[in-house]
């Protein structure tokens, strides 16, 4: 066995559980969901009716249920199951949740707390105000130590291919560190600026917000930082390990190949890569159009990477990997990509004015010549290839551009809005034709294309419809050029004797380690997985990078991909009841119906639109992996963003439930206008005002921060009211709020308190003397019960009551502030601790006591004992005596199962 | 009789990071209330509200001690002093 008890809830019935039975010499594990012990009574202002300060006596007992040598503490922790394990014991799974905080490093300074980018309501403040995702529970949390609230992987993180934190940057730019989100995106790419216009934006796809009034606009959030970085003149503020004698060649610049390097280099490699073409940057140099993606733009973003002291190699293509490592490297990388074009595979296709789509695009780029003007262009494919050629053919002057698929729109792999945009610049599209035969003139040059419909059938392997042709549909499509974007391959012949070739020309590398069969050569990007898109091949880059320093260092060739679980997005909606929609931003693109040059078709975001823009986000995963806690952290390695919940299994020999009691939810009485009207607040909220850790600088109404001057008290809300199905009195509302009326008139000596009430119930020790005091202080209490509080346009309250005392009569009266004295519920999560045993409740649905009157602390399952307001309303003082009987009964019961770990001392 | 919806509070304070550079403009010329905040920035008062006690909280505003005769305390950036 390893405890004698478990206790379930360190509020105060708990921590006195446990003290007790740790005193008698048991071993004690308390479980506690929240990130510090104490409770409900260490958020409260003063305790009635000596007025003493709660914290004052709650904390030393708080720090002896920590610190008590018999006690284990888990906080931030949560008991998943009870079952009794055959001998009379009970076996309990725990799960700790990660805190992403190393608790014994933590020293509890809150620097990450005030770095931290994200703010949410502060429900130890009874969301009067805001902690931030990174926290300490309250100023005298026990343990002091921090917790990072992180549910997951926000939607958009989780998409992207690249491993960009695009939840953590969209977060930055909303504080207005726009170089701060920079530098979170270098960090997983050098390539910021091309990202933030040519990538596809898989994040967007999945943006929460876009159930709503539609998706951020993430992409151009990035191209804002790298814009904002650019005229800033900033340097890059990356971090580079010293140099660590490796050297490393890699093959090929374009996205995978300036990623992987990049990140080598950031480890302390010495990097060159090789690159076969004239200019570096593969893909993003090469082909795609500058009106989308400027050639400055991706020529800085190559300079990131020199900058880093990466040195690269032009018109210089690698045909004996041998020779490179005899060179001294000790890896290599492939990362060559898919340069060449499909042929059409048809009769006529070495005629004169047939050629690759991503051939005429290198050449548009490199300025080689190309002559387009005046003349019918064909270009034959569906994908983002042939929508670049042919809006680049437009650009060139050409007559007229028709793309010819084989399949229908929606079947195309181009990206929508790339079609779309083509359309929009007068490209014509015929869909279902297939080519057949290039038809020429008698000098060999081309005088157009031969087609033959389609007829889509079956979806194939791809999941799209199969196109099949149809006989006798031949036609001929007039034209003088065309362009055949049918697929990209790579060329990978030179590599063919060292390393493993697949299919189509590509290199065979494990999908995981992205190893060759040659373990010094690691392969990566489309050269492995065929065309793809630039944030898959930035992420393969990165994860080659990773792999190749683990191989080197000897590590194991794990541990890349280390995502937290996607969060719900249902589950995020359901945070708020009620959306205020907001303009989704405008997508910036101006598109001419023929245009005739270069420039970008995409405006940038202005700093305004930025700012509005990351302000819809909705922190899916609350934390948004900013990293700005790391950062601040003086620790080092104290904060883990990728650590993970833990489970426990424990055998004890009983059980103490201690999981106190719900308030009562006040909007459940809509006519007292509790979320409704500002200045409605509850008794909890109150007490936070007068605590003296309060979230304001003194009891203000919530609806402009004016001092009240007129307060009143709205009595049983919520309890004695079988409208809402609680018909029990909570006990303590009467005496918290008497309490709470003399603490306000000490506070705000001008401020008038009226309190509405059935009866006062104020029975106990002083209770009554406590409630005089109050009346000869100044505070009124009026016998009736109030009907509604409607609210004037200055803020303030009509309550209309019933005023017995005076006949009866209805009388309206205005106030700045409403209490709502809210009742207490049972907390049914107790019972839910036991899947298989039944832990009884009673009528009301507390934890029952069968026996109460006699045994009181004993429940419906022998060896689980309840303590406190768990088993039905009570105050501080009685939940302690409720508390200390439980401990004696759970000791009685321990030495009379002989079920205990030693004996008592 | 006001009918004006509040906005939920989670809405509200995920604002927060937005709103701060607003309010501490508003501020540059010296201590105002949470009223005189909110017409500079163009939100309701409750909602400057919550974002004023969140700086407060962090340490990116505080109050002048002293409520005014209209009850109201005023807010001034951390570095604001009589003679600035």
């Amino acid at each position: 066995m390893d405890y004698d008890v478990l206790v379930v809830g360190s509020g105060i019935g708990g921590m006195e559980s446990a003290l007790k039975l740790g005193d008698m010499g048991y071993k004690v594990l308390v479980v506690e969901k929240e990130a510090s012990v104490g409770g409900r009574m260490i958020l409260l202002s003063k305790v009635f009716p000596t007025l003493d300060c709660a914290s004052c006596i709650s904390t030393p007992k708080m720090a002896q249920t920590i610190h008590h040598p018999n006690l284990t503490v888990l906080t931030y922790s949560e008991v998943e199951g009870i079952a009794r394990n055959g001998g009379g014991q009970f076996h309990a799974k725990v799960k700790r949740k990660a805190r992403y905080v190393d608790e014994v490093a933590c020293t509890g300074c809150q620097k990450c707390e005030t770095a931290c980018t994200v703010a949410v309501p502060d429900q130890f403040n009874a969301d009067l105000v805001a902690r931030r995702a990174a926290y300490i529970a309250f100023p005298q949390a026990v343990p002091k130590k921090a917790v990072i609230d992180r549910q997951g992987s926000s939607p958009c993180t989780f998409a992207c291919p690249a491993g960009i934190e695009a939840h953590g940057y969209v977060s930055l730019i909303r504080s207005g560190e726009y170089e701060k989100a920079h530098r979170l995106v270098l960090d997983a790419t050098p390539l910021v600026g091309t990202l933030g216009r040519a990538c596809y934006a898989p994040c967007e796809s999945e943006c929460t917000r876009g159930s709503l009034e539609g998706t951020l606009p993430i992409r151009r959030l990035k191209r804002f930082i790298s814009d904002r970085h650019v005229e800033s003149g900033e340097d890059l503020g990356i971090e580079v390990a010293a140099a660590n004698g490796h050297r490393i060649a890699v093959v090929g610049s374009g996205p995978a190949g300036l990623t992987a390097a990049w990140q080598l280099a950031r480890k302390g490699y010495a990097v060159k890569i090789y690159e076969a073409a004239s200019e570096p940057g593969g893909f993003l140099r090469l082909a795609i159009p500058s009106y989308r993606l400027p050639v400055e733009v991706v020529e800085r973003d190559i300079q990131n990477v020199r900058d880093l002291g990466v040195e690269i190699a032009t018109s210089t293509p690698v045909r004996d990997l041998e020779a490179l490592k005899a060179e001294g490297y000790d890896a290599v990388l492939l990362a060559t990509g898919t340069p060449r074009s499909s042929g059409l595979g048809v009769p006529g296709e070495d005629r004169l004015g047939v050629m690759g789509g991503t051939d005429f695009l290198r050449k548009v780029k490199l300025d080689q010549p190309v002559d387009m003007a005046g003349k019918q262009v064909v270009v034959v494919g569906g994908g983002n290839v042939a929508m670049d050629a042919a809006r680049v053919a437009r650009r060139l002057g050409a007559a007229s551009v028709t793309v010819a698929y084989r399949r229908g729109r929606a079947e195309m792999p181009a990206h929508h809005v790339e079609a779309d945009d083509a359309e929009k610049e007068g490209v014509a599209f015929t869909f279902q034709v297939a080519p057949a035969e290039v038809v020429g003139d008698a000098s060999g040059a081309v005088s157009g294309l031969r087609c033959v419909r389609m007829a889509l059938g079956e979806p194939d392997s791809s999941g799209r419809r199969r196109p099949e042709p149809i006989k006798g549909s031949e036609f001929v499509i007039p034209c003088q050029v065309i362009i055949a974007a049918i697929g990209m391959t790579p060329d990978t012949a030179a590599f063919a004797g060292t390393v493993g070739v697949g299919r189509n020309g590509a290199l065979q590398a494990d999908p995981k380690t992205l190893q060759t069969s040659v373990p010094w050569v690691f392969a990566a990007g489309d050269v492995v997985n065929g065309a793809t898109d630039i944030t898959r091949a930035v992420g393969e880059g990165r994860r080659a990078a990773h792999m190749i320093d683990r191989w080197l260092t000897g590590g194991m060739l794990d541990g890349f991909d280390l995502r937290l679980p996607v969060v719900d997005k249902q589950q995020v909606l359901a945070r708020q009841k009620t959306y205020t929609i907001r303009p989704a931003a405008k997508d910036g693109v101006t598109l001419e119906a023929a245009p005739r040059d270069f420039r970008e078709v995409e405006a940038g975001l202005t700093e305004a639109e930025a700012h509005e823009a990351s302000g819809r986000c909705m922190d899916c995963a609350v934390c948004s992996g900013c990293h700005e806690c790391v950062a601040a952290c003086p620790v080092d390695g104290c904060i883990d963003l990728q650590a993970r919940d833990q489970e426990l299994e424990v055998e004890v020999g009983a059980v103490v439930v201690s999981t106190g009691y719900k308030l009562f939810n006040a909007d459940l009485k809509p006519q007292y206008g509790f979320g409704q009207y500002r200045n409605v607040i509850t008794g909890m909220q109150m007490d936070r005002l007068l605590a003296p850790t309060r979230p304001f600088n003194t009891i203000l109404r919530p609806s402009d921060g004016k001092v009240p001057e007129r307060i009143a008290y709205v009595m049983c809300t919520g309890s004695r009211d079988e409208t809402v199905g609680n018909p029990l009195c909570s006990k303590f509302c009467c005496m918290y709020s008497v309490k709470q009326n003399q603490l306000i008139m000490g506070a705000l000596p001008l401020a008038e308190v009226t309190v509405h009430y059935m009866d006062i119930r104020a029975a106990g020790k002083r209770y009554d003397e406590f409630y005089e005091q109050s009346k000869s202080m100044g505070a009124t209490y009026v016998k009736g019960r109030v009907a509604k509080i409607t609210e004037k346009e200055n803020g303030d309250l009509v309550l209309r009551y019933e005023d017995i005392e005076n006949g009866g009569t209805l009388v309206d009266a205005e106030y700045d502030l409403v209490v709502l004295a809210v009742g207490v519920q049972p907390n049914r999560e107790a019972a839910m601790l036991f899947p298989e045993d039944k832990l009884a409740e009673d009528e009301y649905f507390y934890v029952a006591e069968p026996d109460e009157d006699l045994n009181p602390g004993v429940t419906s399952i022998p060896g689980v004992f309840v303590a406190g307001a768990a088993a039905g309303a009570k105050d501080i003082v009685d939940s302690i005596l409720h508390a200390g009987a439980a401990a004696a009964q759970v000791a009685a019961h321990l030495e009379r199962t002989q079920a205990k770990t030693k004996v008592p001392a | 009789m006001s009918t004006t919806r509040i906005r939920e509070i989670r809405e509200i304070i995920r604002e927060e990071p937005v709103m701060q550079p607003r309010i501490l403009q508003a501020l540059e010329g010296g201590p105002r209330t949470v009223p005189e905040i909110a017409e500079a920035i163009g939100c309701p008062t409750d909602e400057v509200l919550f974002w004023v006690m969140g700086m407060r909280r962090y340490g990116k505003i505080r109050e002048v001690p002293g409520a005014n005769a209209d009850g109201y305390f005023r807010y001034s950036r951390p570095d604001w002093t009589v003679s600035a």
